[in-house]
Protein backbone atom coordinates (compact mmCIF):
# COMPACT_ATOMS: atom_id res chain seq x y z
CA UNK A 1 0.00 0.00 0.00
CA UNK A 2 1.15 3.17 -0.98
CA UNK A 3 2.05 5.07 2.10
CA UNK A 4 0.29 8.33 1.23
CA UNK A 5 -2.91 6.69 0.57
CA UNK A 6 -5.85 7.50 2.41
CA UNK A 7 -9.01 5.43 3.16
CA UNK A 8 -11.86 6.54 1.05
CA UNK A 9 -15.58 7.37 2.57
CA UNK A 10 -18.73 7.02 1.57
CA UNK A 11 -22.10 8.40 3.00
CA UNK A 12 -24.98 6.31 1.84
CA UNK A 13 -28.14 8.33 2.69
CA UNK A 14 -31.30 8.30 1.45
CA UNK A 15 -31.65 11.65 1.38
CA UNK A 16 -29.14 13.66 -0.98
CA UNK A 17 -28.69 16.75 1.29
CA UNK A 18 -28.15 15.03 4.90
CA UNK A 19 -25.57 12.77 2.69
CA UNK A 20 -23.47 16.12 1.68
CA UNK A 21 -24.51 17.87 4.37
CA UNK A 22 -22.62 15.35 6.63
CA UNK A 23 -20.00 15.01 4.24
CA UNK A 24 -19.21 18.75 4.50
CA UNK A 25 -19.46 18.31 8.19
CA UNK A 26 -16.80 15.62 8.41
CA UNK A 27 -14.49 16.93 5.87
CA UNK A 28 -14.47 20.21 7.47
CA UNK A 29 -13.43 18.51 11.22
CA UNK A 30 -11.08 16.32 9.62
CA UNK A 31 -8.97 19.55 8.70
CA UNK A 32 -10.46 20.50 5.08
CA UNK A 33 -11.78 18.66 1.60
CA UNK A 34 -8.03 17.95 0.92
CA UNK A 35 -7.17 15.95 3.27
CA UNK A 36 -9.84 12.83 2.63
CA UNK A 37 -12.40 11.75 0.31
CA UNK A 38 -15.46 11.50 1.84
CA UNK A 39 -18.66 11.28 -1.12
CA UNK A 40 -22.01 11.70 -0.42
CA UNK A 41 -23.88 9.36 -2.45
CA UNK A 42 -28.12 10.72 -1.26
CA UNK A 43 -31.24 9.96 -3.35
CA UNK A 44 -32.27 7.86 -5.83
CA UNK A 45 -31.31 8.67 -9.51
CA UNK A 46 -33.97 10.94 -10.09
CA UNK A 47 -33.43 12.85 -7.02
CA UNK A 48 -36.08 11.46 -4.79
CA UNK A 49 -35.56 10.27 -1.41
CA UNK A 50 -34.46 7.04 -1.26
CA UNK A 51 -30.86 4.96 -2.57
CA UNK A 52 -29.48 4.33 -6.13
CA UNK A 53 -27.03 1.40 -6.67
CA UNK A 54 -25.56 4.05 -9.56
CA UNK A 55 -24.72 6.21 -7.00
CA UNK A 56 -23.29 4.36 -4.58
CA UNK A 57 -20.77 2.63 -7.22
CA UNK A 58 -19.83 5.64 -8.87
CA UNK A 59 -19.16 7.65 -5.64
CA UNK A 60 -16.55 4.59 -4.23
CA UNK A 61 -14.95 5.04 -7.16
CA UNK A 62 -14.26 8.58 -6.68
CA UNK A 63 -13.50 7.59 -3.19
CA UNK A 64 -10.40 5.10 -3.91
CA UNK A 65 -7.27 6.51 -2.81
CA UNK A 66 -5.81 3.47 -2.85
CA UNK A 67 -6.32 2.12 0.73
CA UNK A 68 -9.90 0.88 0.60
CA UNK A 69 -13.15 2.70 0.74
CA UNK A 70 -15.37 2.80 3.83
CA UNK A 71 -19.37 2.93 3.65
CA UNK A 72 -21.56 4.13 6.01
CA UNK A 73 -25.39 4.05 5.35
CA UNK A 74 -28.09 5.81 7.10
CA UNK A 75 -31.07 3.62 7.55
CA UNK A 76 -32.56 -0.16 6.92
CA UNK A 77 -32.58 0.22 3.27
CA UNK A 78 -29.21 1.96 2.38
CA UNK A 79 -27.70 -1.11 3.69
CA UNK A 80 -29.58 -3.46 1.38
CA UNK A 81 -28.63 -0.95 -1.48
CA UNK A 82 -25.15 -1.38 -0.46
CA UNK A 83 -24.97 -5.34 0.00
CA UNK A 84 -26.81 -5.83 -3.56
CA UNK A 85 -23.56 -3.61 -4.72
CA UNK A 86 -21.15 -5.90 -3.32
CA UNK A 87 -22.59 -8.85 -3.86
CA UNK A 88 -21.09 -8.36 -7.21
CA UNK A 89 -18.13 -6.61 -7.24
CA UNK A 90 -15.80 -6.88 -9.89
CA UNK A 91 -15.96 -3.08 -10.64
CA UNK A 92 -15.44 -2.05 -7.55
CA UNK A 93 -11.38 -1.21 -6.30
CA UNK A 94 -9.46 -3.56 -4.33
CA UNK A 95 -11.26 -3.17 -0.70
CA UNK A 96 -14.81 -1.76 0.25
CA UNK A 97 -16.46 -2.24 3.50
CA UNK A 98 -19.91 -1.49 4.95
CA UNK A 99 -19.65 0.28 8.35
CA UNK A 100 -22.13 -0.50 11.31
CA UNK A 101 -22.24 3.23 12.66
CA UNK A 102 -24.37 5.45 13.44
CA UNK A 103 -24.41 8.24 10.66
CA UNK A 104 -23.03 11.49 11.50
CA UNK A 105 -20.91 10.48 14.68
CA UNK A 106 -19.46 7.52 12.56
CA UNK A 107 -18.73 9.39 9.67
CA UNK A 108 -16.93 12.48 11.46
CA UNK A 109 -14.71 9.62 13.39
CA UNK A 110 -14.14 7.74 10.62
CA UNK A 111 -13.12 10.87 8.21
CA UNK A 112 -10.55 11.89 11.17
CA UNK A 113 -8.87 8.54 11.99
CA UNK A 114 -9.07 8.43 7.63
CA UNK A 115 -7.19 11.96 7.79
CA UNK A 116 -4.67 10.54 10.00
CA UNK A 117 -3.59 8.10 7.43
CA UNK A 118 -4.84 4.46 9.30
CA UNK A 119 -6.09 1.50 7.35
CA UNK A 120 -9.43 0.54 6.69
CA UNK A 121 -9.54 -1.25 9.91
CA UNK A 122 -8.97 1.31 11.87
CA UNK A 123 -10.93 3.78 10.16
CA UNK A 124 -13.71 1.29 10.51
CA UNK A 125 -13.40 0.46 14.27
CA UNK A 126 -13.10 4.25 15.25
CA UNK A 127 -16.69 4.56 13.25
CA UNK A 128 -18.16 1.61 14.92
CA UNK A 129 -16.89 2.91 18.31
CA UNK A 130 -18.92 6.02 17.77
CA UNK A 131 -21.73 4.21 18.85
CA UNK A 132 -20.47 4.32 22.93
CA UNK A 133 -19.81 8.17 22.49
CA UNK A 134 -21.89 10.07 24.49
CA UNK A 135 -22.84 13.78 23.91
CA UNK A 136 -23.53 14.86 27.49
CA UNK B 1 8.97 0.43 31.48
CA UNK B 2 7.47 2.89 28.22
CA UNK B 3 7.89 6.51 28.74
CA UNK B 4 5.22 8.56 30.05
CA UNK B 5 5.15 12.29 29.58
CA UNK B 6 2.13 15.22 31.04
CA UNK B 7 2.15 18.55 30.97
CA UNK B 8 -1.33 20.82 31.26
CA UNK B 9 -2.46 23.38 28.90
CA UNK B 10 -5.05 26.45 29.74
CA UNK B 11 -7.30 26.70 26.87
CA UNK B 12 -8.00 29.99 25.25
CA UNK B 13 -11.05 29.12 24.09
CA UNK B 14 -14.09 26.12 24.25
CA UNK B 15 -12.58 22.63 22.28
CA UNK B 16 -15.17 22.41 19.63
CA UNK B 17 -15.44 20.26 16.59
CA UNK B 18 -12.74 21.54 14.11
CA UNK B 19 -9.58 21.83 17.09
CA UNK B 20 -11.17 18.34 18.12
CA UNK B 21 -10.81 16.78 14.87
CA UNK B 22 -7.55 18.52 14.67
CA UNK B 23 -6.07 17.38 17.73
CA UNK B 24 -7.45 13.94 17.08
CA UNK B 25 -5.98 13.26 13.55
CA UNK B 26 -2.67 14.45 15.18
CA UNK B 27 -2.94 12.14 18.00
CA UNK B 28 -3.41 9.19 15.73
CA UNK B 29 -0.50 9.68 14.19
CA UNK B 30 1.45 8.29 17.64
CA UNK B 31 2.14 5.00 19.03
CA UNK B 32 1.86 6.16 22.12
CA UNK B 33 -1.69 6.23 24.17
CA UNK B 34 -3.09 9.63 24.57
CA UNK B 35 -5.62 10.74 26.95
CA UNK B 36 -6.78 14.14 27.98
CA UNK B 37 -8.42 14.86 31.43
CA UNK B 38 -10.02 18.62 31.62
CA UNK B 39 -12.27 18.49 35.03
CA UNK B 40 -13.93 15.33 36.05
CA UNK B 41 -13.43 14.18 32.69
CA UNK B 42 -10.86 11.88 30.19
CA UNK B 43 -10.59 11.25 26.93
CA UNK B 44 -8.70 9.60 24.41
CA UNK B 45 -6.98 12.16 22.46
CA UNK B 46 -6.86 9.93 19.19
CA UNK B 47 -10.70 9.85 19.36
CA UNK B 48 -12.52 12.98 17.72
CA UNK B 49 -16.32 12.51 19.64
CA UNK B 50 -14.26 11.53 23.03
CA UNK B 51 -12.34 14.74 23.42
CA UNK B 52 -15.28 16.80 21.47
CA UNK B 53 -17.23 15.22 24.33
CA UNK B 54 -15.04 16.47 27.21
CA UNK B 55 -16.78 19.97 26.55
CA UNK B 56 -13.84 21.70 27.59
CA UNK B 57 -13.85 25.67 27.42
CA UNK B 58 -11.99 28.55 27.68
CA UNK B 59 -9.88 29.14 30.60
CA UNK B 60 -10.32 25.45 31.42
CA UNK B 61 -6.92 23.15 32.64
CA UNK B 62 -6.78 20.79 30.43
CA UNK B 63 -3.84 17.86 31.27
CA UNK B 64 -2.10 15.69 28.08
CA UNK B 65 -0.76 12.59 29.03
CA UNK B 66 0.75 9.68 27.20
CA UNK B 67 2.78 6.86 27.54
CA UNK B 68 4.57 4.93 25.28
CA UNK B 69 7.69 5.32 22.89
CA UNK B 70 7.21 8.41 21.08
CA UNK B 71 5.41 10.15 24.75
CA UNK B 72 6.93 12.94 24.97
CA UNK B 73 6.40 14.18 21.00
CA UNK B 74 3.38 12.88 21.52
CA UNK B 75 2.11 15.27 24.39
CA UNK B 76 4.08 18.38 22.80
CA UNK B 77 2.23 18.43 19.31
CA UNK B 78 -1.23 17.69 21.43
CA UNK B 79 -0.31 20.29 23.68
CA UNK B 80 0.78 23.04 20.72
CA UNK B 81 -2.92 22.02 18.93
CA UNK B 82 -4.72 22.70 21.81
CA UNK B 83 -2.79 26.06 22.62
CA UNK B 84 -3.10 27.37 19.34
CA UNK B 85 -6.69 26.02 17.68
CA UNK B 86 -8.63 27.24 20.75
CA UNK B 87 -7.41 30.75 19.76
CA UNK B 88 -9.66 31.12 16.87
CA UNK B 89 -12.39 28.08 17.95
CA UNK B 90 -14.84 26.60 15.16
Amino acid sequence: MNPDATVGIVLVSHSAALAEGAADLASQVAGGPEGVAVVPAGGTDDGGLGTSEAKVADAIKRADRGAGVLIIPDLGSAVLTVRALLADPEDLPGRVELADAPFVEGVVAATVMAAAGVDIEAVRAAAEEAWNARKL
Amino acid sequence: MPASFEQVVTLDGDLHARPAGQLAVAAAKFTADISLTAGDKTANAKSVLAVMGLGATSGQNVTASAVGPDAEQAVAAVVAILADATKVGG
